[in-house]
C-alpha cells in the first residue's frame, strides 16, 4: 500500500498519491487542457487552474467515473467537492476500499 | 474538445442583474415606457390578481385585447415576415396574420396566467383538461436514469409545468436569465431585480444556464431518476451544434445533447397548450437515442430527432409557440 501523500490534507482525511495523479490525468485529457499534471498542485482547486464551464465539469466527473469504475453519488454532484482534489480522492478511494487502514 | 470558458460565481436567478456599461449609461432615459409597464404589471396588477378570480382578470383581458393588438400592429407585422422567412410546413401568407394576431392575445393572457400562478393560490384557478400520454412518463423514469422532457417554447409551458407538480410530476427547468427589454436606468435598478424574482416565483424548481453548476445540478436529478425540462428551440452562444430549424440556421445547444450522452437518460417531448382557463399536456413516446463514440457523432445522429419533433409541435400549432419573434 502506497504512503498517504504528506501535507495533503482536506476536512481530516488523506489520499494516495497514485489516486491522485489519476484523477489529475483525468482532468487534463477529458477536458484536453495544455498542462503538464506537475502544473497541477495537489492543493489547488482544479477550476483555478484552467476555468471550468458547467458542461467541462460534467464531462470531468464522467470521465472519471468511467476510469474509476464507478457512479458518484447524486448528493457529491456538487461544485465544491469535485473542484477538490484530495477530497475527490479521499471519497474515491473510500468507495472503492482503498482508503488506508480500510480493507481492500 | 477544449474548454476555456472562465468559471462565474455561483448565481441566485435574482442577484444576476446586469449593470450595462457606463458608455451605455450616458444619455439613457431615467423611466421608459416598459418601465411603466412592468410597474403596473408587478405591483398593482398583481395584488388585483391575487384578490380576483380568474373569470374577471380574462374578462378584463378580452377588454384590453383589441388595444393590445393595435398597439402591436407593428410587431405583428414584423411576425408575419418572420413566420413566411421560416419554412414551417403548412404555414401559407394566408393563414401568417391570423397566426399573429393569436399570437399577441395568447401572449396577453400568458401575461395573465403568469399573474395568476404567482400567487399561493394557483391550482384551483388551473383548469386542466386532458394530461396525455402520462405512461410515456412513467415508462422512460420506470428506466431509472432520469428523464429529459424536451419542449420547446410554447404558451402554456408555465402554467402546465405548475400542474404537473401538484400531481406528483415536479421538473428541474433550465432557463436563460430574463430580462425586460428597454429598461431605463430606475428601471434597471429597481423593476429588474423584482421582475427576476417574479420569474422565480412562476418557476421555482429551475437552474440559470450560465450557473457554473448547472450541468451538475440536471446530472444530479437526472442521476436520482427525476425530470428535467429542456427548452430546445433556443439558440445557444458558447457550446452549440449547427442545424436547421424551420429552414432556417441555428446554432442549438449542443449541451443538452451532451447531457443526453453522459446520462443515458430517457427523452420524452411534452407539448403543451391553451390556458389557464382550458389547457392540455400531451407527452409523446420516447425519443429513440442513437449511441456514438464521440459528442459530435452523438450529436450528428441525434439532432435531427430532436429538431423534427419540434417542428412537427410548432407547425401544428403555430400559434402557440411564442419563439417567432426571435426566428
Amino acid at each position: 500500500m502506497e504512503p498517504p501523500v504528506t501535507g495533503v490534507r482536506s476536512a481530516g482525511t488523506t489520499a494516495t498519491r497514485d489516486t491522485m495523479n489519476r484523477i489529475r490525468r483525468v482532468f487534463i485529457t477529458s477536458l484536453g487542457l495544455n498542462l503538464e499534471e506537475k502544473d497541477l498542485p495537489y492543493e489547488q482547486k482544479l477550476d483555478e487552474i484552467s476555468g471550468l464551464d458547467s458542461l467541462a465539469v460534467l464531462e470531468f466527473v464522467t470521465a472519471l467515473e468511467k476510469e474509476f469504475d464507478m457512479a458518484i453519488e447524486p448528493e457529491k454532484l456538487v461544485l465544491s467537492f469535485v473542484r477538490d482534489l484530495p477530497r475527490l480522492a479521499c471519497y474515491i478511494e473510500e468507495r472503492q476500499g482503498r482508503r488506508p487502514g480500510s480493507e481492500a | 474538445m477544449a474548454y476555456s470558458t472562465m468559471a462565474a460565481p455561483a448565481l441566485k436567478p435574482w442577484d444576476s442583474t446586469p449593470a450595462a456599461p457606463a458608455s451605455a449609461r450616458r444619455g439613457e432615459p431615467w423611466v421608459t415606457a416598459n418601465d411603466l409597464f412592468w410597474c403596473l404589471y408587478l405591483y398593482p396588477l398583481r395584488l388585483f390578481a391575487a384578490l380576483a378570480p380568474r373569470a374577471l382578470l380574462y374578462q378584463i383581458g378580452r377588454l384590453a385585447e383589441p388595444f393590445v393588438q393595435l398597439y402591436w400592429r407593428e410587431r405583428k407585422k414584423d411576425l408575419v415576415r418572420r413566420m413566411l422567412r421560416s419554412r414551417c410546413p403548412g404555414l401559407t401568407a394566408d393563414e401568417a396574420p391570423r397566426i399573429a394576431r393569436r399570437y399577441v392575445s395568447n401572449a396577453l393572457f400568458r401575461g395573465l396566467d403568469d399573474l395568476i400562478i404567482s400567487g399561493p393560490a394557483f391550482r384551483r384557478a388551473l383548469r386542466c383538461t386532458a394530461v396525455e400520454g402520462l405512461d410515456h412518463l412513467e415508462r422512460a423514469k420506470a428506466a431509472g436514469k432520469g428523464v429529459l422532457v424536451l419542449s420547446a417554447h410554447f404558451s402554456a409551458n408555465r402554467i402546465a409545468k405548475k400542474y404537473l407538480a401538484t400531481i406528483g410530476q415536479p421538473m428541474l427547468t433550465v432557463r436563460n436569465q430574463l430580462l425586460y427589454e428597454g429598461a431605463g436606468r430606475l428601471g434597471r435598478r429597481f423593476l429588474q431585480p423584482r421582475y427576476v424574482k417574479f420569474q422565480h416565483q412562476l418557476v421555482p424548481d429551475e437552474v440559470d444556464a450560465r450557473d457554473p453548476e448547472c450541468a451538475l445540478k440536471i446530472f444530479q436529478r437526472l442521476r436520482t431518476g427525476e425530470l428535467v425540462h429542456i427548452l430546445y428551440d433556443v439558440q445557444h452562444r458558447t457550446a452549440f451544434v449547427r442545424g436547421h430549424f424551420l429552414g432556417l440556421e441555428r446554432r442549438l445547444p449542443a449541451g443538452t445533447l451532451r447531457m443526453v450522452r453522459f446520462s443515458g437518460c430517457a427523452v420524452v417531448p411534452m407539448l403543451c397548450l391553451g390556458n389557464s382557463a382550458g389547457f392540455r399536456i400531451v407527452f409523446s413516446p420516447m425519443l429513440n437515442m442513437v449511441n456514438a463514440a464521440t459528442p459530435d457523432e452523438f450529436a450528428a445522429a441525434n439532432l435531427p430527432s430532436f429538431v423534427k419533433t419540434l417542428e412537427r409541435q410548432i407547425a401544428e400549432h403555430p400559434a402557440e409557440w411564442v419563439l417567432w419573434n426571435r426566428l
